[in-house]
């Protein structure tokens, strides 16, 4: 053990003495998480429901379903609603324009009298349906047209995502359908008092029988709606977590090409016992770089306006899915390292196959956005696992039994890391293990 | 110098992987206890990869080594406590100082305590770096490194030192002090291998020495048994010369 901490020692000297080194290891992540978690902030928070997206909104009809699709934008939590542009009402025109500079993401246009000709085509509708029971002429009624459909239009700026197009026009036909059935009923209810007059309409108006309730299931009782913070710290800390293996890689391959691996190799002392010590210098460095980003989180990201991070109960579960995250990238950097020829080589390989694990892990882009098989491929990424471990404990609240499968494969990661390293060192000098 | 031989080498051979012509051709050859012996030759004739595996660093393709008794295959472990090396590269760490490199490969050799500070302090006086002794290696001349350089590989007392050219690229004073204390330390027990290209060096220093070209020796022995077989050489370097040739080498 002496000889392992008088190596842990001499690693610790070389990394304090490397500025460039510290300022990269632990002020770039940081600096990372607040501009990413500035960058995201306004698409997370239109899904946690704490800013609005600004709708041009021109209402010529002045009836009930242009009253109603105002009402109910302005009701929503998502919606600012714009009728006017520079002092100006709105018009089609100006809508047009507005969202074609991109100034706005969406326009909505309701045309002049679509109430009243959903409203007679419904009193049609009825008329005929109660033709039938003899009530109106079926010849007459039957012979008069409905009234062509009226068109709504919805301006949308061209980034604007598909999936939301389609959830804003589903909205737009849901308030229409709702209009439509309250007047189907309000109608019938009508022309059944006047056939039948003792007929006494219900008293309540048309109500909906099915609601919708959002939930966000946890392992904790209360649901909480996770922050920016909790997505974006998680996966930043496991980017620059494994991103660990160039300055880890460095200082091998630094080791060797100046030429101490040659005294190293002819020292007394296991070389695997050597690159050990190594090893807990930068598992030590990682340790203090996920709690510099935690602290980020909690404490730097409110100063910029942005929500904070919210650490929850599960410390003794977050501290140790943190020492398996950080001894899987060591033990990548590792095999890495020994197999690189030349510092150029472990650099490159090392960054490029740490930026395609993050992109398939889903530290890029969301794992729901990706098809199946890139979602199959994502689960072997061991940045997915470290993630999913973080996100397991940050937004769904789970303990150390609910990441037990990500400890699990992480630690498999380290351990096959090292068997590797070991078995290619044997391989390549036989003396030296 | 003792009869009895500290490193036996038979039959030994070092073919790189991916190189047709070999390293080493079927070396054998003993070195004895407290000799000081060269290891001489041009550019790639073999000296570096000859050193290396007997430190250990590789093993032969062929061939068997044994240093004090202990073979280098299955006692490589108890060899590298007794031997010392300093290689031809500045094998240190450029941004700790010589106290902190010197403590640290001083460690790996199981010194600590008062033991090895007081083995620092004397080595460092007697090479002139005490007053520098905290500061960092960058900040060194290219001699003081050397100078650091050797002091690692012999911090322990080793039985067998190896210095592969331990003198190249210094100045005159830095060259003598190191040689001096070579000297010294070989007239205390230590058996010295030693390569170089300053024939007169060898000379000088070494109780024999091997010529070695493109894997083989070609010559062995004293000085100036080398210069008495060859008379119309007046110095080593001129029967260097005539052994190995005059072609630039690689």
């Amino acid at each position: 053990m002496f000889k392992f901490f008088a190596g842990f020692r001499k690693e610790l000297l070389l990394l304090l003495r490397d500025k460039a080194g510290l300022i990269i290891l632990f002020i770039m992540p940081m600096v990372l998480i607040i501009i990413m978690s500035l960058l995201q902030e306004v698409g997370y928070s239109s899904i946690t429901r704490e800013s609005r997206m600004k709708v041009l909104f021109l209402d010529n009809d002045k009836d009930s379903l242009g009253l109603r699709i105002g009402k109910g934008l302005r009701n929503s939590n998502f919606f600012e609603v714009i009728d006017s542009l520079n002092g100006n009402r709105v018009t089609e025109k100006s809508i047009r324009e507005a969202v074609k500079q991109g100034d706005y993401l969406i326009g909505i246009v309701i045309p002049k009298g679509i109430t009243k000709s959903i409203r007679a085509n419904v009193s049609l509708m009825v008329a005929q349906t109660l033709s039938g029971f003899g009530m109106f002429n079926p010849l007459l009624i039957n012979n008069i047209p409905m009234k062509n459909a009226d068109t709504v239009t919805v301006f949308f700026d061209p980034t604007i995502k598909k999936s939301f197009q389609t959830a804003i026009l589903s909205n737009i036909k849901e308030f229409n359908y709702k209009i439509e059935t309250e007047m189907v009923f309000q109608t019938f209810n009508q022309e059944m008092s006047r056939i039948f007059p003792n007929y006494l309409p219900p008293e309540h108006n048309f109500k909906e029988s099915v609601y919708f309730k959002e939930v966000f299931p946890t392992f904790k009782k209360t649901e909480e709606i996770p922050n920016t913070a909790q997505h974006n710290v998680p996966s930043w800390a496991v980017f620059a977590m494994f991103f660990i293996i160039i300055p880890f890689t460095n200082s091998m391959m630094t080791e060797r090409q100046e030429g101490s691996l040659f005294r190293i190799q002819s020292l007394p002392v296991s070389f695997m016992k050597l690159l050990f010590s190594k090893v807990s210098v930068y598992l030590v460095v990682c340790i203090l770089q996920t709690i510099l980003m935690i602290l980020t989180g909690i404490y730097l990201l409110p100063l910029f306006n942005a929500v904070p991070l919210v650490l929850g109960n599960h410390l003794f579960a977050l501290s140790v899915v943190t020492i398996v995250i950080s001894l899987a990238a060591l033990g990548y950097g590792l095999l890495v390292g020994t197999i690189a020829t030349t510092n150029q080589q472990a650099a490159a390989f090392g960054a490029v196959s740490i930026i395609i694990m993050a992109a398939l892990g889903g530290l890029f882009v969301p794992m729901y956005l990706m098809s199946d098989k890139m979602q199959l491929v994502a689960g072997f990424s061991p940045l997915n696992w470290a993630l999913t471990g973080y996100y397991t404990i940050f937004i769904r609240s789970g303990g150390l039994m609910e990441i037990l499968p990500q400890i699990f494969k992480l630690s498999l990661f380290f351990i096959v890391s090292v068997v590797i390293t070991f078995a290619f060192r044997t391989i390549k000098n036989p003396l030296n293990k | 110098m003792s009869d009895q031989p500290i490193i036996k080498i038979r039959d030994l051979s070092k073919t790189y992987k991916g190189n047709d012509e070999p390293a080493i051709k079927s070396i054998s050859l003993d070195i004895f206890c407290n000799e000081i012996f060269g290891l001489l030759g041009p550019n790639g004739a073999g000296k570096t990869t000859a050193i290396s595996i007997l430190c250990g660093l590789f093993p032969p393709t062929q061939g068997k080594v044994t240093i004090d008794g202990w073979d280098i295959h299955s006692d490589l472990d108890k060899i590298k406590h007794i031997i010392g090396v300093v290689p031809q590269d500045l094998a240190l760490y450029p941004t700790l100082s010589a106290l902190e490199n010197l403590t640290f490969f001083g460690n790996m050799y199981g010194l600590r305590g008062t033991l090895l500070r007081d083995r620092i302090h004397d080595c460092l006086k007697v090479f002139g770096l005490e007053k520098v002794a905290k500061n960092q290696i960058t900040t060194y001349s290219g001699g003081m490194k050397r100078r650091v350089n050797l002091i690692a590989g012999l911090l322990h007392k080793p039985k067998v030192l190896f210095l592969d050219e331990p003198t190249v690229g210094i100045d005159v004073q830095s060259r003598i002090v190191i040689l001096d204390y070579l000297n010294e330390i070989n007239k205390l027990g230590t058996t010295i291998i030693y390569t170089s290209h300053y024939m007169e060096e060898a000379e000088n220093l070494c109780s024999r020495v091997a010529i070695v070209d493109r894997g083989n020796i070609i010559s062995l022995g004293n000085p100036k048994d080398l210069l008495g077989d060859h008379t119309e050489f007046k110095n080593l370097e001129n029967i260097f010369l005539h052994l190995t040739g005059k072609d630039l080498r690689d």
